[in-house]
């Protein structure tokens, strides 16, 4: 039995009904990591030692969690106690995280068994893992290729089979982005929905914590396991988690579902747009209705999102100075050289445009004109969306306006910026938005459907995402480098 | 105010500071960004009716005020850049003129 193109859900059912031992399966995932690695580069840490204490541990339990046993990848921006948490940033090099975050402990709770930190653009900003300090991931279904990102280590992880699942973030896309890149499913949850303690901050307003995954049942499974209330993150919403992988199973019953006016989609990627028409196809067989709509805000959803972002990074990283924690250039004569020697040492390209960027849009005598305007934009953009699920259950779009593309092709910061522009909106809005893979392009690339719901409605989506995947028939486990194996 | 982005003066706000390569591909792509960002004054706002910001649709909680273990002093200091226990060392603050 080839454990590493099981689920979680498979993995957990296996182990419960002891036809195989916690040990086994993470020496597969190790297995699997080390052969794996020297293509793909998912890990900035692997935690084989860990992992395996952990595995052992739990053989030795009687009584187990819904997770027993499932190895799952955790992005570096998300903090496991006593292991590294770089960020993907030379900032942070050595920096180890002295506490776990709250997804990490609720996922430790059912006995999940954490089995590296993967890599991602620096501070998670980028959509396409190269600007990582560290090392440049690629796309398990074509090494030329990047796997997305920011949380592209998650994603390749995942598809690559050096993980069961894994959980990534998404402040503009990237968990969405990646996963549709990759071929597997990734859930950006309503804002307020996963404990944001613990994950190292981009852009609080915008941050959430989400799953990648093989199924929608182990997205839903792992976005059950990680919601919920916690006293530590005050923008946290008290609501009911409902037991989304059983919900999900529920009939569906009529649904309506807005796809976009051909103007917003007119310039994407032929394959993309073709496998977009087929998915819209494919929902109207499950008995949705197609309405087609217009989101004029949408058009300026990425500018706002790109001075809204940027400012609360430029605030947010204000603490990277060299005192407290994380590098410290050696080479200063005072405090604020201290400050200057170790910020332009420390960060890379990307992040200093976006800090740049975010102080200048902050600044005074251009705060009017950039901030609050983007602000008002927002809100116009979340008006949008009310407007729409009084009409509509759902919001389907490309999730991507491309396949995965070349390593090195993006040159130009905007170009690269343009990759987000069917995410943002949702982050914009804090609703919950998933990536499904739903077809091929013709050089076999994956390309994902984002469908968007209203607030706190995961639920809803699990239901239209599980049926989707069983009738578009996605084979993920079907990548380049399995393939070639497999023959 | 026209959008005009003083590449030094903002570098000097973030502490950050830019080498002259660097500079040369930072400025005109900070330049290029920021027009494009500026696309937003295309857009015809309505007059607000609700203060500027992030508005979620429903409320949050408040927590209650409690008073809560903070991390313990050694697992803090172990990521200290430089340290003389229980500080963390910084160079002088004041500094002389």
């Amino acid at each position: 039995m080839n454990l590493t193109s099981l689920s979680a859900v498979e993995i957990r059912s296996l182990i419960a009904g002891k036809e195989v031992k916690a040990e086994e399966v993470v020496r597969a995932f190790l297995e699997q990591v080390v052969k794996r690695e020297p293509a793909v580069g998912a890990f900035l840490s692997v935690e084989g030692e860990k992992a395996l204490e952990q595995a052992k541990a739990l053989d030795r339990k009687r009584e187990k969690g819904c997770l027993a046993g499932v190895p799952i990848a955790v992005k570096d921006n998300i903090l496991i106690k006593g292991m590294r948490a770089t960020c993907g940033s030379r900032i942070l090099k050595d920096y180890v995280a002295p506490y776990s975050a709250t997804v990490i402990e609720k996922l430790a709770a059912e006995d999940a068994i954490f089995i590296g930190k993967t890599n991602l653009d620096e501070f998670a900003m980028g959509s396409s893992t190269e600007n990582s300090a560290f090392l440049v991931t690629r796309n398990p279904w074509d090494s030329s290729r990047v796997p997305g990102g920011s949380s592209g280590g998650s994603a390749a992880a995942v598809a690559a089979g050096e993980a069961a699942a894994a959980l990534g973030s998404d402040t503009g896309g990237s968990v969405r982005q990646p996963a549709s890149f990759c071929g597997v499913v990734g859930l950006k949850p309503t804002y307020s929905r996963v404990s944001r303690y613990g994950l190292v901050a981009f852009a609080s307003s915008l941050d959430q914590i989400g799953p990648l995954t093989k199924t929608v049942e182990d997205c839903a499974l792992l976005t059950k396991v990680i919601s919920g209330p916690d006293g530590r993150d005050s923008t946290l919403a008290d609501r009911p988690v409902p037991d989304f992988p059983k919900t999900m199973k529920e009939k569906l019953g009529p649904f309506k579902v807005a796809y976009l006016k051909e103007k917003l989609i007119g310039k994407i990627d032929p394959d993309v747009k073709a496998v977009y028409l087929k998915t819209l196809n494919a929902l109207q067989d499950l008995g949705g209705e197609l309405i087609e709509m217009d989101f004029p805000a949408w058009e300026y959803a990425l500018p706002c999102y790109y001075i809204i972002a940027p400012s609360e990074a430029s605030s947010n990283l204000a603490r990277y100075d060299g005192v407290r924690y994380g590098f410290r250039d050696p080479d200063y004569a005072s405090l604020r050289e201290m400050y200057f020697n170790t910020r332009t040492s420390g960060f890379g390209e990307e992040v200093k445009r976006r800090i740049l960027l975010g102080t200048f849009a902050l600044s005074s005598g251009y705060y009017d004109a950039y901030y609050l305007k983007a602000g008002r934009t927002r809100q116009l953009v979340g008006r949008e969306f009310e407007r729409a699920f009084a009409e509509v259950d759902f919001i389907a779009t490309p999730t991507a306006p491309e396949p995965a593309f070349p390593v090195g092709a993006k040159k130009d910061p905007i170009a690269m910026y343009l990759s987000d522009m069917f995410t943002v909106s949702a982050n914009l809005a804090g609703c919950p938005a998933i990536s499904v893979p739903c077809g091929r392009s013709r050089e076999g690339l994956p390309v994902g459907l984002q469908v968007i719901g209203s607030h706190f409605q995961e639920g809803r989506l699990f239901q239209l995402a599980f049926l989707l995947e069983k009738k578009v028939k996605f084979e993920n486990n079907k990548n380049t480098i399995n393939w070639k194996e497999e023959r | 105010m026209k959008p005009g982005l003083d590449i030094d003066y903002v570098c000097a706000l973030a502490h950050l500071r830019l080498t002259e390569p660097e500079r040369k591909v930072l400025a005109p792509q900070m330049a290029k960004i920021v027009e494009w960002v500026g696309r937003l004054d295309e857009i015809e706002l309505p007059v607000p009716s609700e203060a500027p910001g992030f508005h979620l649709p429903f409320s949050l909680p408040l927590r209650i005020d409690e008073v809560r273990e903070s991390l313990p002093l050694e697992s803090v200091l172990a990521n200290a850049p430089e340290k003389e226990a229980p500080f963390i060392k910084v160079p002088k603050v004041i500094e002389e003129k």
